[in-house]
């Protein structure tokens, strides 16, 4: 059973060339770091560009992303996954955290903003996947409900919290909280993820 | 919160949709829950794949300012023994051994140059589809580049210049990534040709930018085939190679 069992192994996987490439970059490899860079940096700035919307303080945002991915690359485990989900976690991250805080410091006006913002909703998400050019993706992004689509939608593009998820949604929090995970899990089997 | 309910919040936090105390609590739950650690990883890798979809092309100035600012930047340690790493096969030693990662930036800047300077309609309209189609182009080079059976084929070229052949037999896709080919005349092309049992079947024309160094997907899946060839044919390319191969690689070992 072990023999069988052995090139399945999670602990070890099959690196690709993204991973390797951080694994060099961990070692303080600048020339392989320049290459992760070619790679990753147009999908993290269109991530945080996505979310934050205005375009000086995404770029800047979607550096202090790369300079961190520099800084902690030592600190990335091919066992929790793959090298671009790891940068692309980061930079969702990052951008969230921006987005809040700037959303914090501005929360009553911003509650009744959400609310009027709703009917803008749904032609953003339409935009949003209008773009997905990936037929792959946008195929999978089709065969979601609506509710899963726009929940994903709002929570990854937008960075909401699933509370104002379910306030623009005008659904029930636990609602929101199945529909992103359901949605998400329907993509992951369409799109074939394995991790 | 009860644990079933923690269970059924790996979607939200994946998408990071959590406040921050839900959040430690979930990540609590995860550290001993190994159903919901490993859904996490699994929407995760979804998640990215739904940022491919909205890649932008980054300004050149952007590029400098993170490499000028890793420069002084002090990398954290190690959490735990660094694991051994399998080398990719035909990986080139030395100098320049990350060249066909490097030239794939070629294929992106070179769009981004020509992205800003004129304002007409068409031209815009012209450009978001090169946009659109370099997102593709990324976005494939990006699965072809994370698959874990992706080999990696490195030859100079004759002339000059070098290039890696990127294979994954699982994806049925290459890539081609050159870096410094000669210039050709406008009257001549660099045609890729997939060797199919000693025939020649063409995979697509080298649309070298100047510099001559970038980035293409072949046409055809590299399956079934012995290796890939490169020649130089007539602008507009050929049914079947005129000339011998400036580069060969061939698949075998
Ligand atoms: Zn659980």
């Amino acid at each position: 059973m072990r023999a069988v069992a052995r090139s399945e192994d999670p602990a070890a996987p099959a690196p690709g060339a993204l991973e390797t490439m951080l694994v060099r970059v961990a070692r303080g490899d600048q020339e392989a770091f320049e290459s992760l860079y070619t790679v990753v940096a147009g999908p993290v700035l269109g991530l945080v560009r996505r979310v934050l919307r205005d375009p000086a303080q995404s770029e800047e945002v979607a550096q202090e992303v790369l300079v961190e991915v520099w800084r902690t690359a030592a600190r990335f485990d091919p066992r929790q996954g793959g090298a671009m989900a790891w940068v692309m976690t980061m930079a969702h991250r990052r951008a969230v955290d921006r987005v809040r805080s700037a959303q914090a410091s501005a929360d009553r006006e911003h509650r009744a903003a959400l609310r009027d913002r709703t009917p803008e909703f749904d032609e953003v998400a339409e935009q949003v996947e209008r773009r997905l050019e990936r037929e792959q993706v946008r195929r999978c992004m089709g065969s979601l409900t609506e509710l899963q689509r726009e929940s994903v939608v709002l929570a990854y593009y937008r960075g909401r919290t699933y509370r104002e998820t379910a306030d623009l949604l005008g659904v029930a929090l636990g609602t929101v909280k199945t529909r992103l995970r359901d949605g998400l899990i329907r993509l992951r089997d369409c799109l074939g993820v394995a991790a | 919160m009860t644990a079933a309910d923690l269970h059924t919040l790996t979607g939200a936090y994946a998408l990071d949709a959590l406040d921050g105390a839900e959040a430690g609590a979930f990540e609590r739950h995860m550290a001993e829950c190994g159903v919901c650690a490993q859904e996490v990883r699994e929407l995760r890798e979804t998640a990215a794949r739904l940022a491919l979809g909205v890649a932008l092309v980054p300004p050149p100035a952007m590029r400098e300012r993170v490499m000028a600012a890793v420069a002084g930047v002090r990398q954290l340690p190690p959490l735990v023994p660094e694991a051994d790493v399998v080398p990719l096969r035909g990986r080139r030693r030395g100098r320049g051994r990350l060249s066909y990662l490097a030239a794939a930036a070629c294929l992106v800047i070179a769009v981004g140059a020509g992205g800003w300077a004129v304002n007409a309609q068409r031209e815009a309209e012209r450009d978001r589809a090169r946009l659109e189609s370099v997102r593709q182009e990324t976005a494939m080079l990006v699965d072809l580049m994370s698959a874990p059976d992706t080999t990696m084929r490195t030859a100079p070229v004759s002339g000059g210049g070098e290039a890696t052949v990127v294979t994954s037999r699982g994806l049925n896709r290459a890539a081609f990534l050159y870096h410094d080919l000669p210039e050709l005349p406008d009257s001549q092309v660099y045609q890729l040709w997939y060797d199919e049992d000693g025939s020649m079947k063409s995979a697509g024309l080298v649309d070298a930018p100047e510099g001559g160094s970038g980035a293409m997907l072949l046409a055809g899946g590299p399956r079934g085939t012995d290796g890939v060839g490169v020649t130089v044919e007539p602008a507009g390319g050929s049914a079947e190679p005129s000339g011998a191969p400036v580069m060969l690689v061939p698949f075998k070992g």
